[in-house]
């Protein structure tokens, strides 16, 4: 209990004196303290954080953001055309922006094993990382980590919600 | 902060009072788990010391909590009872049988305890009420607190006296719950949902708890660096101690039955294979190389084989393999996404998850025969399947009440009993070996 009041205390002190710019985590590169998404609050290529240091600090997940999530079907990694395209586009931004980082985290949804989803999550941000990388961006600027279905962008239970989760979403952690 | 407490102490049996002569037969037939056949009454203990007022009443609560759970017994409302313990005696000489019969009780459990300083000093009997006789009888001694652990001990024997094998209850689930916030943490609580206790205070994703053989720790994985790491986390002094933090997934990780050996899976850009790491974390051997998922490993109880989940046939399904690893022997069939091998300790059935018609379900395999049997159908979600130290139940996680909750089950599904209630979702549970 005191180690969450006090983690609780130092996010509000960092927002309050250095606003939402402000982190001293690495993958921390903005915080949307409005709960309104990265899109309409941040820079170009200011990143919302990643969704497990969002978590951390009682965030939702975001969608999107500079680079746009690519999603895939039930139990599967393949990359479809429309995920291609995204990741073409991603990867145009990323040629702009030469000194950015990226984390891709891998996501499932709900439906399924724990474990098996932690390794197809790892599939889906290995599989937009190497699409990326065929594409020209250096592989040392992508890193990838998965989620499996631990950090929901979306908590209702239909495919509505559950396409939103099967994701590999592109968090910059650096400009 | 520091936790440093014992998850269990020492519970001493002090001696047998005249066992069931070899080769007598218990009266009456116990149908099997489900039935609820067999009528027995567990009479509060009596006190012969003089602290300890409620702990006679207690330890009759724990065995009826237990002999329910069991599926075997129909456990008798005590409020009928007409033989109160202050005023009655424990041996089959003292004892007024036939106020027992005229309740319908074929199994009577009746006892004495005493309580001088911390040491609790307590015997039970069990008896066969229409032949008046005594079927076992035991001594415990330990501190006050370990009450319930006595409890769960002599439901054990109950049900290795009635029906020839050993109870699973003095035992612990070890599990990841919300309870306590939005993050998954590591608990321990017994099989009949008390004595839990939160284990991790992480505040990060928390994820497939593991016992050591000996109980003395639990292997886990934990994003607290980033990173989904491998940690133990040592049961006496709470210290937590990092084990393996290879880049990418370290998950799943069990120790083999004999405690030298950890298998684990761990990630290549990507993709996912199974591993065996030295208790220290260090790398031995890869079991699996190639480019498919390959998760989830379960050892065998003899520690030669290991079950394991791949999509390497396209989709996920059930796989054993030689411990040294090799080509894995499909064992499931049916169905397109078969998940969460767990391998029963009497090594003749592998316990595993199916996608079906949308829903997720329990299946037991048959080693020797290949057979799969369904245990759940057409009620939430069924998963995390985790054997108890007797190979005859298991512990599941089931969303067919709402949130995720710990279920028990025997191995035919007959019984079914819900054991955590209250918010937040509980899940992975890992069942130990006996306490002792």
């Amino acid at each position: 209990m005191g180690r969450r009041w006090r983690a609780a205390l130092v996010f509000c002190v960092c927002v309050a004196a250095f606003g939402p710019g402000c982190s001293s985590k690495k993958t921390g590169a903005g915080e949307d303290t409005t709960g309104a998404g990265a899109a309409g609050v941040g820079e170009e290529g200011l990143g919302t954080g990643g969704s497990l240091e969002r978590a951390r600090q009682g965030l939702s997940p975001t969608e999107g953001g500079p680079l746009q999530d690519v999603t895939f079907p039930f139990d599967s990694f393949d990359l479809d055309e429309a995920a291609r395209a995204t990741l073409r586009s991603n990867a145009d931004w990323l040629k702009e922006h030469t000194g950015s980082r990226v984390e891709i985290e891998g996501h499932c949804d709900e439906r399924g094993t724990v474990e098996y989803n932690l390794a197809l999550g790892a599939k889906r941000a290995g599989a937009a990382k190497e699409y990326l990388v065929a594409l020209g961006v250096a592989a040392d600027r992508l890193s990838t980590i998965s989620y499996g279905e631990e950090l929901p962008l979306c908590t209702d239970h239909g495919e509505d919600c559950w396409q939103r989760n099967r994701r590999a979403h592109l968090v910059v952690v650096s400009e | 902060m520091t936790r440093t407490r014992l998850l269990f102490a020492i519970v001493t049996l002090l001696g047998v009072a005249r066992g069931l002569p070899a080769g007598a037969q218990v009266r009456g037939t116990i149908l099997g788990p489900g039935a609820r056949a067999y009528p027995i009454a567990v009479s509060p203990l009596k006190n012969d010391g003089t602290g300890g007022a409620d702990i006679g009443t207690r330890f009759a609560d724990v065995v009826n909590r237990d002999l329910t759970l069991s599926g075997y017994f129909k456990v008798l409302d005590r409020a009928a009872f007409i033989e109160a313990p202050e005023s009655s005696g424990n041996t089959t000489e003292s004892i007024a049988f036939e106020k027992w019969s005229v309740l319908g009780a074929m199994a009577l459990v009746k006892g004495a305890y005493a309580v001088e300083g911390d040491t609790l000093t307590l015997e039970a009997r069990l008896f066969d009420v229409y032949q008046r006789r005594q079927i076992v009888g035991k001594r415990y001694r330990g501190s006050a607190e370990e009450m319930r652990r006595m409890a769960h001990r002599f439901a054990d024997e109950i049900l290795a006296q009635f029906t020839g094998a050993r109870g699973p209850f003095d035992s612990r689930l070890a599990f990841v719950s919300t309870r306590d916030g939005r993050f998954k943490e590591l608990y321990v609580m017994s099989l009949d949902g008390q004595d839990v206790r939160q284990i991790t205070r992480n505040r990060t994703i928390t994820l497939s708890p593991a016992w050591a053989p000996d109980l003395s720790a639990l292997l886990f994985t934990s994003y607290k660096r980033g990173n989904p790491d491998l940690y133990m986390i040592d049961l006496m002094t709470a210290r937590e101690m990092l084990l393996s933090d290879r880049r990418g997934l370290n998950l799943g990780a069990k120790w083999s039955p004999d405690g030298s050996k950890i298998a684990m899976t761990v990630e290549d850009n990507g993709n996912a294979d199974i591993v065996v790491l030295d208790r220290s974390g260090k790398l031995l051997r890869r079991l699996t190389d190639n480019w498919s998922i390959d998760v989830s490993p379960s050892w065998s109880p003899d520690g030669r084989q290991i079950a394991f989940c791949s999509n390497r046939s396209g989709s996920p399904q059930i796989y054993v393999m030689s411990a040294d690893g090799g080509e894995g022997r499909r064992v499931s069939f049916s169905g397109t996404y078969n998940t969460s091998p767990a391998w029963s300790p009497t090594g003749d059935k592998i316990a595993y998850v199916s996608r079906m018609d949308g829903g997720f379900n329990l299946f037991v395999l048959d080693v020797a025969n290949g057979q799969a049997r369904q245990l759940t159908q057409a009620a939430g979600n069924n998963e995390d399947p985790t054997w108890g130290p007797d190979g005859r139940y298991m512990v599941f996680s089931s969303t067919r009440s709402g949130r995720k909750k710990l279920y028990l089950t025997d191995a035919t599904g007959a019984t079914q009993v819900q054991l955590t209630q209250g918010g937040g979702d509980d899940s992975s549970p890992a069942w130990s070996r006996w306490l002792d």
